[in-house]
């Protein structure tokens, strides 16, 4: 058995190169790479700690806001709970005002209304009673009314009272004998002669022509009216009327 | 069949012979660089299998130096790994029809022997100064100091033997009955050729690492420490 020692010393160095190429290649890469990711690893946990640091600290504010939420939302929902009734309050009380302002208004506008409508037909009453009598006059004799209404004239004279029969002879310029239609000449006569017995003197007599009397005579003077006619009935009929509406 | 204890060159390069074994070990020693190389050359923080395989093995390595010798494993880790992976690779190229393991001549385990032999040296040196290294020797007590010199030597020289013999033994083995009784009869003898391969290597290599770590160990204690250390523990 002999030794090659040339051999020896050459696998030796070999061996050596090996062990220096493999350190370069392969052992440092490798265990730099899991020393690299057990860095990166142990960098990824503290991160995550952190994170989890923050995270929980995050949520203990988020739970103290949430809370602060809760408090602040109780009471603004008070606050705003009283807001509500008091502007019910305010509002119930408006409308109420406005209601009976408006209340007021109507019943002005009712009134205001049922005045003039009132005025209306009273005015349409009167018109309908002289259309009502002048029809029933047309189907009556003219001598007839003259006589009923200067017999109503004489006695409405003789109601007088002494002092204003003689105040009304005494009359200067005459007596106005209103009629609703022209007399005829004896109409006249006669009733000058009736009227002359009734005051017992011999005033003036001016015979004047208004329509509007409808039916009858009245005597005037500037300072005296004797009413015997349809026109100052109807009128004194109105007046009650629209005194008792 | 030529004796396993000689090695014919097959060529001269000036005044050394280049044996087979030899030219095997470049061809072993090429392999590895290349496929360490091309293995390496994308490590990355989002590992491929490639590289997680490549992570284990590493990482497995440095566990059990660190569970032989208690130390950090890095001032370690290239030698006693390429000693492992070389031996393994060696032992393994005997399946290789015509190729003889170079672990089956002397010279290769020899010279293994005697690398183990300057590493333990050398980190025993690099560890502890030359009196620390020098101080391991007297441990347990200056009487063992002739004893523990000539372990020195023994020790790695045991290696070498135990390396040679199993895998000559087995490359012989089979050689031997794949000449009488035929081809396919000595498979289920290189498998456990496979087995045995691997065992020495990591024998070697843990072994290996035993030694560096105990002349470490004990050139970092004083003999005073030791023996009162050993007093503590009897009683």
């Amino acid at each position: 058995m002999t030794i090659d020692f040339w051999g020896l010393g050459l696998q030796a160095i070999n061996v050596v190169i090996l062990v220096w190429l493999l350190t370069r290649v392969f052992w440092r890469p490798v265990a730099a790479a899991i020393a690299k990711r057990h860095e990166a690893a142990q960098a990824i946990l503290g991160d995550a700690a952190a994170t989890k640091t923050k995270a929980e600290a995050a949520l203990a504010e988020l739970s103290e806001a949430r809370d602060g939420i809760a408090s602040e939302r109780t009471r603004v929902l008070a606050q705003a709970t009283a807001s509500a009734e008091a502007a019910k309050a305010a509002a119930l009380a408006e409308a109420k005002t406005q209601a009976a302002a408006l209340m007021t208004s109507a019943r002005a506008t009712i009134a205001h209304e049922t005045d003039a409508v009132r005025a209306k037909r009273v005015a349409q009453s009167g018109a309908l009673a002289v259309e009502i009598a002048q029809k029933l006059l047309g189907r009556l004799p003219d001598e007839a009314i003259q006589v009923r209404f200067l017999d109503l004239l004489v006695e409405a004279i003789a109601a007088l009272p002494a002092s204003d029969r003689a105040a009304l002879a005494k009359t200067k310029g005459g007596l106005d004998l209103l009629s609703p239609a022209d007399l005829s000449a004896s109409a006249k006569v006669k009733i000058t002669k009736a009227v002359q017995q009734a005051l017992e003197a011999v005033p003036e007599l001016n015979f004047v022509t208004d329509p509007d009397l409808i039916a009858g005579f009245e005597l005037r003077s500037a300072h005296f009216v004797l009413r015997n006619s349809w026109q100052a009935d109807l009128a004194a009929i109105l007046k009650e009327l629209q005194h008792v509406s | 069949m030529n004796s396993p204890l000689e090695s014919a060159a097959l060529f001269q390069i000036g005044p050394v012979p280049i044996t087979q074994a030899i030219v095997t070990t470049w061809v072993i020693m090429a392999v590895l660089v290349v496929g360490a190389y091309l293995l390496t050359r994308r490590l990355s923080l989002r590992p491929s299998k490639r590289q997680v395989a490549l992570e284990l093995l590493v990482d497995t390595l440095d566990t059990q130096i660190r569970e032989t010798s208690g130390a950090q494993p890095a001032p370690y880790r290239g030698f006693i790994g390429t000693l492992f992976v070389f031996i393994l690779a060696a032992n393994w190229s005997s399946l290789i029809p015509g190729v003889e393991p170079p672990t089956a001549k002397l010279e290769t385990d020899a010279a293994l022997a005697v690398l183990v032999f300057i590493s333990v040296i050398w980190f025993g040196v690099r560890g502890n100064g030359v009196g620390g290294y020098l101080k391991s020797f007297a441990a347990p007590n200056p009487v063992m100091i002739p004893l523990n010199m000539l372990a020195s030597v023994t020790r790695v020289f045991s290696m070498f033997v135990r390396l040679f013999g199993n895998v000559m033994s087995g490359v012989f083995v089979i050689a031997i009955v794949a000449s009488l009784a035929g081809l396919l009869v000595p498979i289920p003898l290189m498998a456990l050729d496979l087995l045995t391969g691997l065992v020495q290597a990591y024998i070697f290599a843990v072994l290996a690492m035993v030694f560096i770590s105990s002349t470490v160990e004990d050139g970092a204690h004083t003999p005073a420490d030791l023996e009162t250390s050993a007093k503590k523990k009897d009683s």
